[in-house]
């Protein structure tokens, strides 16, 4: 009896194919990042690394620990829920270097809200700049931390 | 058969064994070097995503169309400052009183965004007599529970992560801008200096160190509430503004089930 002996172009065709799934199982065990299925078809490690970036805004909270004098007249007033940076601009930097200054809020800040302006509801006191007192800052009348005081 | 140990068989067994597993210990220097080179990443392990879900609704009748919510999240995430690209922006609706003369309870509909209202609005777009109501609506990405973003990405870039958030992988993500395409609320763009997908991730790395998201913490008027529906604190603001509010989503037709809600709603937001 002959001995079965595979044809050589078979024997080319199962060798191409465990070569191929040697180097995509190779592939696959050494490209694939440790954290891929933690949560889901993707990176965990991706949520972690946007997690790490550092925040501009350093909050309400870090601004009361040495602001607490004005965080506390700011809570009495009509502006209570604003925010301190909502004015002052992203203050980390300032936060954690208070050598570096914020800058100053100006009448521009003011308008940004109290611009009469179609859309805006009725409960935000509205005016236009040519109509009230025009020549004079907002600050020489108003108390933007407590906006219902006069100076 | 030979059992006996001859000196050559004894060598030669010897050699073998000491290549198998000098192989053995390269391929795994191998390996760890291709993973260093390739998919290692320095990622700190200090959040847990499964233990929190993130919730943001909005309050259309408190926002006020000022524009800090926009800037803050360009300063916070480094959105690029031109006039086409938004994390978060606010429309305005103007909605025109009906023509003379016509049966429909209200006329046509303007929507306005200019610089995505990081500047404020023009006051002189229709005349005041001419308009029936007009409010503005803040826009982010929708958080939805069948995100049509995640489905697009050919390479698992996007994700819903566990605690709620619709999140972009930028080393994975290859740029094609299929989810760009595929987001019905127009929430995503391909950032023009890095090339890959970018969106509203809720500012990500504040909410995680228990700070809220720069636009929240910016709104004037509370019009953005934001929670973590996992860990109420005790006098949640979502829990209470949802109990009295009536909310709503954008585009329901769509399937596509957003956690961001909306109150005081009017039906031609779109």
């Amino acid at each position: 009896m002959r001995r079965f002996k595979l044809p050589p172009q078979i024997l080319r065709l199962v060798l191409l194919t465990i070569a191929i799934v040697a180097s995509y199982s190779i592939a696959r065990a050494w490209l694939t990042p440790a954290s891929f299925h933690e949560y889901g078809w993707y990176r965990g490690d991706a949520i972690r690394e946007l997690a790490s970036r550092t925040p501009q805004y350093a909050g309400r909270k870090a601004c009361a620990e040495c602001h607490d004098d004005e965080v506390h007249k700011l809570a009495k007033g009509e502006h209570k829920t604003i925010g301190c940076e909502s004015c002052h601009s992203a203050g980390q930097a300032h936060a954690d270097n208070p050598d570096i200054k914020l800058p100053k809020p100006s009448d521009k800040d003011c308008m940004g809200c109290h611009q009469l302006l179609a859309g805006r509801p009725k409960f935000l006191k509205q005016i236009t700049l040519k109509d009230h007192y025009t020549g004079h800052r907002c600050v020489e009348c108003h108390v933007p931390h407590q906006p219902s005081e006069v100076p | 058969m030979n059992t006996s140990l001859s000196r050559r068989r004894l060598l030669s067994t010897l050699g073998r064994a000491i290549a198998g597993v000098a192989t053995f210990s390269a391929a795994r220097v191998a390996k760890a070097a291709v993973q260093k080179g390739f998919v290692s990443s320095q990622a700190p392990k200090n959040y847990d995503p499964t233990k929190h879900r993130w919730q943001m609704v909005f309050d259309v009748d408190k926002c006020i169309g000022c524009g800090h919510c926009v800037d803050a999240c360009k300063t916070e995430n480094n959105v690029p400052r031109d006039q086409s690209h938004f994390r978060t922006w606010i429309e305005r609706y103007i909605i025109k009183k009906p023509a003379p003369g016509s049966d429909s309870p209200r006329g046509e509909v303007l929507v306005d965004s200019p610089n995505g209202g990081m500047n404020g609005f023009p006051d002189n777009l229709v005349p005041r007599e001419e308009i029936l109501k007009s409010f503005f609506v803040p826009k982010l990405c929708n958080l939805c529970e069948h995100s049509p973003c995640v489905q697009a990405c050919p390479v698992g870039a996007t994700f819903d992560s566990p605690d709620g958030a619709v999140l972009v992988d930028p080393n994975y993500c290859i740029g094609c801008g299929f989810c760009v395409q595929a987001c019905p609320y127009g929430c995503r763009f391909i950032n023009p200096d890095t090339r890959t997908a970018e969106k509203c991730t809720l500012c990500y790395h504040r909410i995680t160190r228990g700070l809220k998201p720069a636009c929240v913490e910016v709104c004037p008027t509370e019009a953005r509430i934001f929670g973590d529906l996992k860990n109420p604190v005790p006098d949640d603001p979502i829990q209470a503004f949802i109990q009295k509010n009536k909310v709503f989503t954008l585009k329901p037709h769509l399937g596509t089930e957003p956690r961001v809600l909306y109150a005081n709603l009017d039906k031609e937001v779109r």
